[in-house]
């Protein structure tokens, strides 16, 4: 026998030898593998104990939570760049008094917010000038004056306040879609918005680390100038879909063949399953991306801007099943000009995010919906040295404000304080596990009991830390 | 009663240090026992104790010893001391950072208890158990801390199997789980699993062919040393080292207002990476060179090699905050060469490795002494043309407006005219931009080198406490990490001690060195290293699968000239490298992760080799070496290697995040595998792949052929290097022969996402934009059946996978 004759043979199986007709796997095909269990597709003998539980669960399918839920989506605009909380939620007078003079213990010199505070709403909490809408939306809010963090840097923090941790761990995003599956198969089940590059840590904010790829954000770049490049490649130029669904089926089962002389390999799994979530995303995802579509008075109240549009997408996807959608609104490292460029960042979002959450509560959305906005730490109440003529504010990681609204959370109320400068969160403080804990609790989730066994060990978001924050639980 | 209690104690706490167990009175016993241990127990052990799930902030409190040894941020108590105490001040709850135990305050009897307690000096009848020292020793009995060893090649139980003394050490581990290792693969198989992991691409047919007749023994070690001697080979592996130098082509965040976002000359340190791996570089040269290239004589022979120091230099600028910039720089020399994350001492010793903070300041003190010319040097000869003189002159002049804009800004800031000073910061940025256009596009704009130079005279940097710049403590000396020192380590004086801090990186008595390169080499040939975590070899690290094995390849590594080539050499020919990778239940369930490798693991391509796969295929790939970045974006038609690609580390194209590309913000030795529908898109839709299907249909042969077996055979030749089984034949003509199904294609979805998408910045910054118009869009022709089965071919697992 030459060569190739042996290879052949050895390379051949015939279909029907397999343990499906290949009949049976078309019609599988045809109806869509989110429903499909991946050890029925390939044989439950084939895959190790370890990893058959695993992928067995790798599903997109929607779960109930064990516990009883407020929320079930969360949008998280991420301030990344870490917004100075003395400016925005947390007024400070003491600065204001003491601007220019040195703190003592701080070393620094005090520097005086330059904007204006004043109460708003029912509740009465004063907000910064340079939110005019979301101030009058006060009453919905839910601010975190006490925020602490770990570390400030801020690929390390924006990647903690992402996954809980500094190492390699499956994001917040990641952890929502495992517990709670996805209310519609034919989109990701969480999807990361970015206007333009990849932020700070990249892929690591959306990753889905040792959780299977199912669950991985889809990040998706929304400054582009057309919907096809919006999801790039989202569209074929030249192949109809009903024939693109013929040349798809052709390619499972060249797969099928091929995967017979290799292990039962569940990275080759889940990329059958890409395929088919790529091929019904052709249609439903541009659909959902869609702004011309929404009546121009939508489009006005969210304002024609980068995040203006960001948000409308976000409550389409949120509309459509989507279960997590982060949201990039990043740009806040003011370590100079502060005076001139945090308004800017302010304004960028303070239309949009007013516009999304009127929206919600007009379709009765606002009540399931999470939704968080914050950065990674906050900023010191006194001058950067760096700052030079224009000053601005350095990093802190004892305090920052995060805000929260919708999904079970009580609004107009503050939470927890920073001492009489903003340097540090002191009474009631917050702790990135904690927001963590709190978010899933509202999911229904006992974050200590959300976990996934990697490397022998049970992973949790929380790690070996992290409290529920009850009052703020409306 | 309870206060003579205290009195009757207190009468032990003239002893300078804790009391010892033999010193204690029966009444001290008693309240230890009665008072302090349950305390401590209840309250205390959950996270400081031997047995705690994690021990938070490296303190126990589960024996004297550690006690008085403390934790990360110093010694708990102060016997007899309960005002100096960290512990008492803990559980006071006076110091809103350090209040212990978190969950909630103590009960202030037992805080007075405790404070009692330390003020009569902490009697304590507890000692260490074997347990307890075991991890107070760790930082120090850690195995990558420890010398590589030399070992003996252990026995084989079946010497046919080892080719090499690389399978003896396999098959040991294998033999003591009982399991076995699979047969070899193919020809075809391994002949395409080598040339993807040297050159990145797939074998030609006739490669292939002439490889499945050579009968010799030799056949595959020909083989090998033809990839390895191919200049491609530097395409793949520089690649590779690229994603640990976190190469952009970019600053990132550029210094605000004066400096331009593009880094023209990155290119040359990209080319240096490739060239080096071509030459086989010794790589503890390479290290010197990428360190301290402008310290070295045989720079003054060869003066390219100054290209070597873009690998400090093509970090991110932050913002030209200089801590930040240094702080990089760390990092990538650490984690890079070392699997050490030194960065971690920043502001505190490290939590985990016993890097102290003073450490960190020490490499501080080293880059602080550093500065980037302002004008990069030359390399090469210049040419004396009219073309280079045209250029010199513009230079000139733009340099020239440059420094008069620079030297006027200190002026119009005092001016506190804050309109004209913006406004010449605004014309810096431009010229600073003019500057880089003109070294990009300028056909005649000779080579430059990022370098790096000792400034004038070194000097030591203080700690940042906290790693807050506004906060100095002592000055560090400059001088290697103590980890890796020996006692009385010596001070660094060599201008800024860069080169004493590479000779100290590159020494063969360094325990990291070699056996993190080696790591390296091992993943990229087999999908997972020896330790899982590449640029960590840390406390945190998991163990290595064949600790004796990466101690035999770094010893190896180190007599044979610290050649990579023979490494691979060594590597690839053993027989755990020609495994096949069929799966097997049994030894799955003892070894699911495949770590004792009993069977090939199968791999997905990363984009590069993906993409230029693709090209190769359709014999359009542009196989010229080096030169000027370009971009993929702006040329999507272009066939030049992936490698060449302009990458924008504050935009990365969508095609490269979406395959796992390295992000180029850190040192990333192991990227992710993800399978995600955004990669499935590409191969069904993107104009790459269509006229890749066109292309392969349209080829003259094809044309010429009519039979339809002869050309389903054509496309497996061309596309997976193989014939067709009989089954996959059936399948091809079943699907060639059905007429396509024609329904109208969908409108083309060219609304515009915003009213505002064109006004935003993308003409401005138009090298960063993906251009719209693309060859696909020019050939709107539906495909053929034979296109679509070509399609489909590419589309499939194989020619993504490597097995």
């Amino acid at each position: 026998m030459n060569q190739d004759d042996k290879y052949k043979q050895e390379h051949s199986v015939r279909l029907a030898d397999h343990f499906l007709t290949r009949r049976q796997f078309l019609e599988r095909a045809g109806m869509g593998f989110g429903a499909l269990s991946l050890a029925a597709l390939f044989g439950n003998e084939l895959f190790a104990p370890g990893l058959r539980a695993m992928e067995a669960e790798a599903t997109l399918l929607p779960k109930t939570p064990p516990l009883p839920a407020k929320a079930k989506h969360v949008v998280h605009i991420f301030a990344q760049g870490a917004p100075s909380h003395v400016d925005t939620w947390d007024p400070k007078p003491a600065l204001a008094k003491m601007n220019g003079q040195e703190i003592p213990g701080l070393n620094g010199v005090a520097m005086a917010s330059p904007f204006k505070f004043s109460k708003k709403g029912k509740s009465g909490i004063e907000v910064s000038e340079v939110f005019p809408q979301l101030g009058e939306l006060v009453d919905d809010l839910c601010i975190v004056r006490s925020m602490y963090t770990d570390i400030p840097a801020h690929e390390v923090a924006t990647i903690m306040m992402n996954t809980g941790s500094r190492l390699v761990r499956p994001s917040l995003g990641s952890w929502v879609l495992y517990g709670l599956g996805s209310e519609n198969q034919n989109m990701p089940g969480f999807i990361s918005l970015r206007p333009g590059g990849a932020p700070p840590g990249g892929t690591a904010n959306w990753q889905s680390a040792f959780l299977p790829g199912v669950y991985q954000g889809v990040s998706i770049n929304t400054k582009v100038p057309t919907l096809n490049q919006l999801i790039e490649n989202i569209r074929n130029p030249v192949t109809p879909l009903n024939e693109q669904r013929r040349q798809l089926d052709l390619v499972h089962q060249l797969n099928e063949l091929h995967s017979q002389n290799l292990q039962k390999d569940a990275q080759l799994e889940s990329r059958l399953e890409a395929f088919e979530m790529a091929f019904k995303m052709q249609t439903e995802a541009t659909d959902a991306f869609d702004l011309n579509k929404e009546p121009q008075a939508i489009r006005e109240m969210y304002g024609r801007s980068a995040q203006g549009n960001q948000m409308l997408i976000a409550r389409r996807l949120i509309e459509r099943g989507v279960r997590f959608v982060q949201v990039w609104a990043g740009g806040w490292d003011h370590h100079q000009d502060l005076e001139e460029r945090l308004p800017e960042r302010a304004k960028d979002i303070d239309q949009p995010l007013a516009a999304f959450i009127k929206d919600l509560k007009s379709r009765g959305l606002f009540d399931e919906t999470l939704i968080v906005w914050g950065g990674e730490f906050g900023r010191k109440p006194t001058r950067d040295r760096n700052g030079g003529d224009n000053p601005g504010r350095d990093h802190n990681s004892k305090a920052f404000s995060t805000v929260l609204a919708g999904g079970g959370v009580r609004g107009g109320m503050t939470y927890g304080k920073t001492d009489e400068f903003g340097a540090a969160s002191i009474e009631n403080k917050v702790h990135v596990h904690d927001l963590h804990a709190t978010i899933l609790a509202l999911l229904g989730f006992d974050h200590k009991k959300l976990t996934y066994r990697y490397n022998g060990r049970d992973f949790r978001l929380t790690e070996t830390a992290g409290e529920i924050i009850k009052p703020m639980f409306a | 009663m309870k206060k003579i209690l205290l009195l009757t104690l207190l009468a032990g706490a003239w002893f300078p240090g804790a009391l010892r167990a033999d010193d204690l009175t029966p009444a001290q016993r008693d309240f230890f026992e009665n008072k302090i241990r349950p305390i401590l127990g209840d309250r205390c052990y959950k996270c400081h104790s031997t047995f705690a799930e994690k021990i938070k902030g490296g303190l126990l409190l589960d024996s004297r010893e550690a006690l008085l040894k403390g934790g990360d941020t110093g010694k708990a108590i102060v016997p007899g001391n309960p005002e100096a105490s960290l512990l008492i001040k803990a559980i006071r709850y006076t110091d809103p950072d350090l209040q212990m135990p978190k969950d909630k305050k103590l009960d202030d009897d037992q805080i007075a208890d405790l404070t009692a307690w330390v003020k009569m000096g902490a009697p304590d009848p507890r000692s260490a158990t074997a347990e307890q020292r075991k991890y107070s020793d760790n930082k120090t009995n850690h195995w990558a801390w420890q010398p590589v060893k030399r070992v003996a090649i252990p026995e084989a139980s079946n010497p046919d199997w080892c080719q090499t003394p690389v399978d003896n050490f396999i098959l040991a581990k294998l033999d003591e789980n009982n399991l076995k290792p699979n047969p070899p693969a193919d020809k075809r198989t391994l002949i395409r699993r080598a040339t993807f992991d040297l050159i990145g691409l797939p074998p030609t047919p006739e490669e292939v062919q002439d490889f499945v007749n050579d009968t010799s023994p030799d056949a595959f070690a020909k083989v090998v040393d033809r990839l390895l001697a191919s200049p491609h080979y530097g395409e793949r592996w520089g690649r590779h080292w690229l994603d640990v130098a976190r190469y952009s082509d970019t600053k990132g965040q550029p210094r605000r207002n004066t400096e331009d976002n593009v880094n023209p000359f990155a290119w040359t340190y990209r080319d240096y990476v490739i060239r080096s791996f071509n030459e086989d570089k010794p790589f503890n040269q390479f290290i010197l060179e990428q360190i301290a290239a402008d310290r070295l004589p045989s720079t003054a022979r060869n003066p390219t090699n100054l290209t070597a120091l873009g690998f400090l230099t093509v970090g991110d600028h932050y913002m030209g905050m200089q801590n930040d910039i240094i702080n990089d720089r760390i990092d990538v020399v650490s984690k890079g060469f070392l699997g050490l994350t030194v960065p971690c001492a920043r502001c505190h010793d490290h939590k985990f490795d016993p890097i102290p903070q003073k450490d960190y300041y020490s490499l501080r003190g080293i880059f602080d002494s550093c500065v980037e010319p302002k004008i990069e040097p030359v390399i090469g000869k210049i040419p004396n043309t009219p073309e280079y003189q045209a250029y010199y002159r513009q230079r000139e002049k733009l340099a020239q407006d440059e420094y008069n804009l620079e030297t006027s800004l200190p002026r119009l800031r005092k001016s506190g005219d804050q309109e004209a000073f913006k406004q010449a910061r605004r014309e810096l940025q431009k010229k600073a931009h003019e500057i880089t256009e003109l070294e990009l596009t300028n056909p005649a704009a000779p080579m430059r080198a990022m370098v790096l130079e000792d400034a004038v005279r070194g000097h030591d940097s203080p700690l940042f406490i906290r790693g807050e710049a506004g906060n100095r403590g002592e000055l560090v000396p400059r001088r290697f990490l103590q980890l890796l020192s020996a006692p009385n380590r010596p001070v660094y004086t060599n201008g800024s001690g860069r080169l004493e801090l590479a000779l100290g990186i590159a020494s063969p008595n360094n325990p990291l060195t070699a056996r993190v390169m080696i790591n390296r080499i091992w993943q990229h040939h087999f999908g997972a290293g020896f330790v899982p975590t590449p640029d960590d070899f840390g406390m945190m690290s998991e163990a290595p699968s064949h600790p004796q094995l990466l101690d035999y390849l770094a010893v190896n590594f180190m007599t044979n000239g610290w050649s990579v080539k023979k490494i691979h050499r060594l590597i690839m020919l053993s027989s755990v490298y020609q495994e096949d990778s069929a799966n097997n239940p049994r030894f799955a369930q003892t070894d699911p992760g495949n770590r004792l490798l009993w069977r090939a693991n199968i791999r997905r391509l990363e984009f590069e080799p993906l993409r230029d796969s693709l090209l190769a295929i359709g014999g359009s790939l542009d196989t010229n070496l080096y030169g000027r970045a370009v971009d993929l974006r702006q040329h999507p038609d272009s066939t030049r290697r992936t490698i060449y690609d302009f990458v924008d580390r504050a935009n990365i194209a969508d095609v490269l995040v979406n395959f796992d590309f390295a992000t180029p913000d850190m040192v990333t030795g192991i990227r992710h595998s993800t399978m995600v529908p955004q990669q499935a898109l590409f191969l069904m839709n993107s104009p790459i792949i269509i006229d890749l299907a066109r292309r392969l249909v349209a080829m003259p042969e094809f044309v010429e052929n009519v039979d339809d077996n002869w050309r389903l055979n054509f496309l497996y030749e061309r596309i997976y290097q193989r014939p067709p089984g009989p089954e996959e034949s059936q399948l091809g003509l079943e699907f060639v022969n059905q007429t396509p199904l024609r329904d109208e294609l969908p409108p083309a979805l060219a609304g515009n996402v915003s009213d505002d998408g064109k006004k935003n910045k993308l003409g401005k910054k138009n090298r960063q934009q993906p251009a719209v118009a693309s060859s696909a869009s020019k050939k709107r022709a539906p495909l053929t059946s034979w296109e679509e089965y070509a399609q489909a071919l590419l589309q499939a697992n194989e020619t993504s996978f490597v097995n």
